[in-house]
């Protein structure tokens, strides 16, 4: 049989078709829920201060700040917030060490003044300030380090801030601080994400028995108080054999410290994630999915777990803040982070028993507590508007 | 008939879970670094057998561990280690009552103000209250319970002079106490509160009932604050859970002779018998309250079915 | 009903809520009371037997009373301290020493009172030392009790062959509870059978005076008890006689005694008849020593020695009988109520011999851990004394009327684990200690006033002349370093300094961990332990550099010296020293006092030369207290007795 010739004007009809269908482009639900979440004052401001918090965090090291560890009881204890300039002192000290090769390169090599010059030119290189302005830098640091020095050379801004009991700048160690807690906060998150998401997009595809013994275990998991487990587990990692099996593979024990708080922090998102699945899971794409022989393992995390993000980053922006607060939690009972490392829940730690009626380092507790307010304050709100944005029934309003 | 069927599984399930938190931390407990007999002053070897003897400590892990499960099946958690004075069972006879007393307190100024806020906040929306009060909000939720107990206690106790500084026994004391530890959660309950009375308020129904001639107080109240409650109760588990956390700062700044108190220092000093016996009332406890807000949840809405 | 409670949720709410609110109310309240001082911590027991610690101490000199009482005595020093004296102002109204110093007869005064109008007396003395010093007490102080003759052997069941002993059957009256005891036989230790690797056990007798020796595992022993006229022999054990340990104990045995009946019994040791202590009359007690122990007196008025009353004891139980209600004690107060973690309530005892003298009527004893919570507590007036202020506010605390702050014997100090190389060099440890400054952490860190430490034992202690290690000294110490062999800290491994957690202790590490770095080039890690961890990781000596403290339990140099005895269970630092050892020992037993602190100048000269530790500063009591309190005397011990105090009379009597 002949296959009909087909008039040309149908022909072209289809072609209009499909150029009108290429020229309409597909809103996706991001970049609408984006447009939303910018019409959103409260939640754009927040977002954007937490990208300066953030961007500040990673950059501290670059930037023209005094050292945080660096003590001087004698002279610059519990100083007030001042403008009095600060030096770090290191090109005086560099110059010093200069005159001295000068000086020994004078000599005859070799003869008992060149030594001598020699052994204390030595002796300065290691007793460096910088070995004492900043603990044992990374390999990540340790390059912008050098760059500030090279940048802004001996230049600190001054101790706006104040200055702490051991006479330690407070503006630097709000600022080495932040590395911490939002290390603490996305890590800790980024766990609790990881695990709570698997398992409850995993619990509501698998349905039956499955199911249903998996939401009993986050039950039994809702009922045990963590506290008392990061407790055990932190005295656990310290004891002599864990502490070298740690050291063997270089692991902190901060490190230890963010996953423990991630793993538990994944129970509501695992129910939250169920909930949104199992509405999904019949729907007709997974039934799609299905068809074209897509594995169980596939389905769920190719296809379910896309279509839940947008719930779940609006969990993540209050997870985030109860991972921080937990941490300055521990560092009140001072089971937080070691010294010297520093996170502003141990600042504000710190400033809190400064408070008594004789009188009051106001500047101990203010500005710490102002970055984590302003923080998890931000936070706040950004995931409200989050919400609102990805909420489709607040489309028109 | 339904209620009972379902309270008897969450029983076994409880059992099941206090079994699991039992092992788990029996085990954990004595596999960290340091015991209950340890102090500043070493023990000499003939004193510390003796007493490992009385605590029977010497016997095989096994054999300790099932005569203490034995015992805690019979809600006998033996002598405390560090408090040699009492058994555990009256440590937590004392310590109980009065953390109940803050958390309910607590609880009680959560959901009274920040219900109350909710509500205005949501029928007034977009007014200076409604702003003023989700800006409180906020920050009561970003600033950290002993953080905020600290600015209080400069205030209305240096300033004011209207509380004393620490102490358990009357009124005054608790007040303060009680206020810090529900502020986070008013915080976070009023939020709440607006959002559901908000999506409540905006259904066909309530124009409904606004058209029957209803007066807007009657709408708001019966209509508008049962579809906020949801959440609130929904809310409410995880909010034990934090009530407990929060209560153990709260102890120490306040200087109340609660559980939590006991539960860290226990911990610290590897009371076993005491550790044991406040992490099992804990555990207990936030089940109780897990299953009874689940409970609540279903006489509240009637479509959500008990499993 | 479902859709009733449905209905009425919100109104179920609130009334749940009005009701606890009200419970929260009706939660009982104490009358206020005279005098309100914060203990630091809760009391582990107002036991003396079980206690140890300084707050415990606070409340059981109150409660109980000894022989004597250490009570601030004499003219002030160039330091404002009033000497603490053991006086016969207590339970003995007089005592006499032998003339070789080691018998000691007290004499129990006759109006002396349990609350309960009991007499007070010497039988009473002597039953409460025995159960001190009983093994099944396994009291932690017992070896302060060792000075006495054959005490040692009592307490750590240390028995020989031809030794007298006694015997406590299997029929305890209640089960469970230690007293009343079974009936007690003495006799005499025929033979001993033990499995074979104790064989060496009869040397080892008379060892360091901090207990060992004892029998331990399974054992049989074979005891002649006079019977009548004749004897009758006896085989017991104190385990389970079908046990199979025993049993193999009987197969292998090879000697001559009849094996067929063993008596299972609850204990068998040495006779306390035996040993030093005795009632020789209603109100005559007598202690014998093994050597003249100058300092005994200052024993005799140490808390764990307070009597107990023997009626109550057994008739509650040991832990029931230091309840309120049941407690009968002999001091000064009597306690009333007691609530875990939040006070103890303590009210004048009217039947205490000397109760027309203690002006004080009633006494809150809280448990306040939070330093800064505690002052705000004072100086908001609920407290009259503050037993601990914090160290940041004390440079403005320190010109106030209420601040009282003296020196006392107590001494902050880093332990040096000497196995660990480099530590394992002297000079290592001597350059450390020298580049340390000192004067900087006590004038800038602590600021109470504390004294830069260069010896262990702190000044003031008895006709002590201390012995000084170096001073801050940076140019000496690289020097020193180098010579180790590490010029400018080059080659030395990071060292790490371990602390627990408290804010003072990590402020303290972190000024030495910059010191050592910019005076040595050291590089030094912080480590911190919650307590109950920090004190195994020392125990087991898993550590480089740790952070310490000890306060002294007597003022003799003795208390700080002894424990760094080649594995003093306290030396932790694996120190040993030959000439160290000796010393210590020498110094027990000799009766001249200038030559024995001769004995102690040099021991600790050796100490301080050797280095495994490093004095940082000797504490100073800090203590608020309020104006209207009299009688509060700053002195050597921070000793400050209760029963002493009184207030002003506009205070609350009125």
């Amino acid at each position: 049989m002949p296959i009909p010739n087909q008039p040309p004007s149908e022909l072209e009809r289809l072609a209009a078709i499909l150029q009108e269908a290429h020229d309409v482009h597909g809103v996706s639900l991001w970049a609408d829920a984006w447009k939303r979440l910018k019409r959103n004052k409260a939640a754009m401001i927040s977002l954007w201060s937490l990208l300066t918090i953030v961007l500040l965090a990673i950059l501290t090291p670059l930037l023209p700040l005094q050292s945080p560890i660096y003590q001087d009881v004698k002279n610059r204890e519990l100083l007030p917030p001042q403008w009095e300039g600060f030096s770090l002192g290191i090109k005086q000290y560099d110059e010093e060490t200069a005159r001295l090769i000068a000086e020994a390169d004078l000599q005859v090599a070799g003869n008992a003044k060149h030594k001598e010059l020699m052994t204390e030119v030595e002796a300065r290189e290691q007793k460096h300030p910088i070995n004492l302005y900043w603990n044992d830098p990374n390999f990540l640091t340790k390059p912008l380090i050098s760059l500030r020095l090279l940048l802004f050379g001996d230049f600190c801004i001054p101790s706006i801030f104040g200055t702490d009991k051991l006479g330690r700048d407070v503006l630097s160690r709000v600022f080495w601080g932040s590395r911490i807690s939002l290390a603490c906060g996305f890590i800790a998150t980024l766990v609790s994400l990881m695990i709570g998401v698997s398992y409850g997009a995993i619990s509501g595809y698998m349905g039956g028995w499955v199911d249903n013994l998996m939401m009993r275990l986050v039950d039994v998991f809702y009922s045990i108080p963590f506290i008392f487990i990061v407790i055990f587990i932190m005295s656990f990692l310290s004891s002599p054999d864990v502490r070298e099996v740690l050291q063997e593979y270089h692991i902190g024990q901060i490190h230890v410290f963010f996953l423990l708080i991630g793993a538990i922090y994944w129970l509501t998102m695992a129910r939250v994630v169920r909930g949104q699945v199992i509405s999904l899971k019949n729907e007709q794409f997974v039934e799609a999915a299905k068809t074209i022989g897509a594995t169980r393992m596939q389905i769920v995390f190719r296809h379910l777990v896309p279509n839940v993000m947008g719930i779940v980053i609006v969990y993540l922006t209050l997870t985030i803040p109860a991972v921080i607060r937990f941490e300055a939690f521990l560092s009140f009972l001072g089971m937080g982070v070691e010294a010297p490392n520093i996170s502003w829940g141990l600042l504000v730690n710190e400033g809190v028993q400064v408070i008594t009626i004789i009188k009051t380092y106001w500047w101990m507790i203010a500005f710490s507590g102002m970055a984590l307010a302003t923080t998890l304050f931000a936070l706040n709100f950004l995931g409200d508007g989050v919400r609102d944005a990805l909420d489709p029934k607040l489309k028109n309003k | 008939m339904q209620v009972l069927t379902f309270l008897l599984k969450r029983f076994g399930w409880m059992i099941i879970t206090v079994w699991i938190v039992f092992t788990v931390s029996f085990f954990l407990m004595r596999q960290i670094p340091g015991g209950p007999l340890n102090g500043e002053r070493v023990l000499s070897e003939a004193v510390r057998a003796r007493l490992e003897a009385r605590y029977n400590l010497d016997a095989p892990i096994s054999e300790q561990y099932f005569t203490h499960l034995w015992n805690t099946v019979r809600l006998d958690f033996g002598p405390s280690f560090k408090l040699q004075d009492y058994t555990v069972n009256e440590i937590l006879a004392q310590g109980f009552p009065v953390s109940a007393a803050l958390g309910i307190l607590g609880m009680v100024f959560a959901i009274t103000i920040g219900m109350t806020s909710g509500v205005v906040s949501a029928v007034r929306r977009n007014s200076a209250y409604d702003y003023s009060f989700m800006m409180m909000a906020t920050l009561g939720i970003a600033i950290p319970n002993f953080v905020l107990a600290a600015m209080l206690i400069v205030i209305f106790v240096f300033n004011l002079q209207m509380f004393p500084a620490a102490g358990w026994g009357d009124l005054n004391q608790i007040i303060l106490p009680a206020f810090c530890l529900g502020a986070p959660f008013a915080g976070y309950i009023a939020r709440l509160t607006r959002t559901g009375m908000l999506e409540v308020l905006g259904n066909d129904y309530i124009r409904t009932a606004y058209a029957k001639g209803l007066s807007p107080r009657t709408v708001v109240m019966k209509h508008g604050l049962r579809g906020a409650l949801l959440p609130v109760v929904s809310y409410l588990g995880p909010a034990i859970a934090g009530i407990l956390t929060g209560s153990l700062v709260l102890e120490r700044i306040f200087v109340i002779p609660g559980m939590g108190s006991h539960f860290i220092e226990a911990a610290i000093q590897r009371d076993y018998t005491l550790a044991m016996g406040a992490l099992l009332t804990y555990t207990v406890l936030l089940f109780g309250m897990n299953t009874l807000v689940d409970l609540a949840y279903s006489i509240i809405d009637p479509r959500v079915k008990l499993e | 009903m479902v859709r009733i409670l449905r209905k009425y949720f919100p109104v179920f709410l609130l009334l749940i809520a009005g009701i606890s609110v009200v419970w929260a109310i009706n939660l009982g309240t104490l009358p206020p009371a005279d005098f309100v001082f914060n203990n630091g911590t809760e009391v582990k027991t107002i036991d003396p037997a079980k206690a140890t610690g300084v707050p415990e101490g606070r409340v059981i000199n109150a409660l109980y009373e000894g022989l004597l009482r250490s009570v601030p005595d004499g003219e002030p020093d160039e330091l404002g301290r009033t000497p603490t004296k053991p006086k016969a102002v207590a339970m003995a109204d007089s005592y006499q020493v032998s003339e070789d110093g080691t018998v000691y007869s007290f004499h129990i005064r006759e109006n002396a009172n349990w609350t309960n109008g009991d007499p007070v007396t010497a039988e009473d003395f002597a039953w409460s030392w025995m159960r001190f010093l009983h093994p099944e007490t396994a009291s932690e102080y017992n070896y302060q009790l060792f000075y006495v003759k054959n005490a040692q052997k009592f307490a750590s069941v240390d028995l020989h062959i031809g030794d007298p002993v006694e015997v406590e059957m299997d029929d305890r009256p209640v089960s469970g509870q230690m007293f009343p005891r079974g009936t007690v036989r003495r006799g005499t230790l025929l033979e001993l059978i033990q499995p074979d690797a104790d064989e060496e056990h009869a040397e080892e007798g008379g060892d360091d005076g901090h207990g060992g020796g004892g029998i331990s595992g399974p054992a049989l022993f074979v005891v002649e008890f006079p019977s009548g006229d004749s004897t009758e022999i006896q085989v017991v054990t104190t385990q389970d006689p079908t046990d199979q340990a025993i049993q193999s104990l009987v197969d292998s045995y090879h000697g001559e005694q009849d094996l067929t009946t063993i008596t299972s019994v609850q204990h068998v040791l040495f006779d306390f008849d035996h040993v030093g202590i005795k009632a020789k009359s209603l109100h005559d007690f007598e202690v014998t020593l093994n050597s003249p122990t100058p300092y005994f007196p200052e024993l005799a008025a140490f808390y764990p020695l307070h009597p107990v009353h023997r009626g109550s004891l057994e008739k509650h139980g040991d832990r029931e009988f230091t309840k309120p209600g049941f407690i009968v004690s002999n001091g000064p107060f009597v306690l009333r109520e007691r609530r875990i973690r939040d006070r103890l309530r303590l009210v004048k005892n009217e039947h205490y011999w000397n109760a027309e003298s203690v002006a004080l009527n009633s006494i809150d004893v809280l448990a306040i851990q939070s330093e800064t919570t505690s002052l705000n507590m004072f100086l908001n007036g609920q407290l009259d004394w503050d037993t601990k202020p914090p160290n940041t506010l004390v440079p403005m605390l320190r010109d106030r009327d209420e601040f009282v702050s003296t020196p006392f014997l107590a001494v902050y100090f880093y332990r040096i684990n000497t196995s660990k190389p480099p530590l394992d060099n002297p000079l290592v440890r001597q350059a450390l200690n020298m580049g340390i400054d000192k004067k900087s952490i006590v004038d800038n860190i602590v600021k109470g006033g504390q004294v830069p430490a260069r010896s262990l034992v702190p000044p003031g202690m008895n006709g002590h002349q201390s012995s000084f290690c170096g001073e801050y000294n940076p140019q000496e110490a690289q020097r020193l370093l180098a010579e180790a062999g590490f010029p400018n800290g080059k080659g030395l491994p990071t060292i790490e300094i371990l602390y627990n957690t408290a804010d003072s202790h990590r402020d303290i590490a972190e000024v030495i961990q910059q010191d050592w770095k910019k005076n040595l080039g050291i590089n030094v890690s912080l480590r911190n332990l919650e307590w109950g961890t920090f004190l195994d990781t020392l125990r087991i000596g898993d550590y480089m550099v740790s952070r310490s403290g000890w306060i002294g339990d007597y003022a003799d140099p003795n208390t700080f010296l002894d424990m760094w005895v080649t594995d003093g269970p306290n030396n932790q630092t694996k120190w040993s020293n030959a000439f160290y050892d000796e010393g210590i020992e020498r110094a027990k037993y000799e009766p001249d006092p200038a030559k024995r602190m001769e004995i102690f100048q040099q021991i600790e000269q050796k100490l301080m030369d050797e280095q495994p530790i490093i004095p940082i500063y000797f504490y100073v009591s800090l203590n608020m207290v309020n104006i209207r309190v009299h009688g509060f005397s700053a002195n050597l011990q921070d000793v400050h007795p209760l029963h002493l105090l009184s207030l002003e009379s506009d205070g609350a009597e009125d």
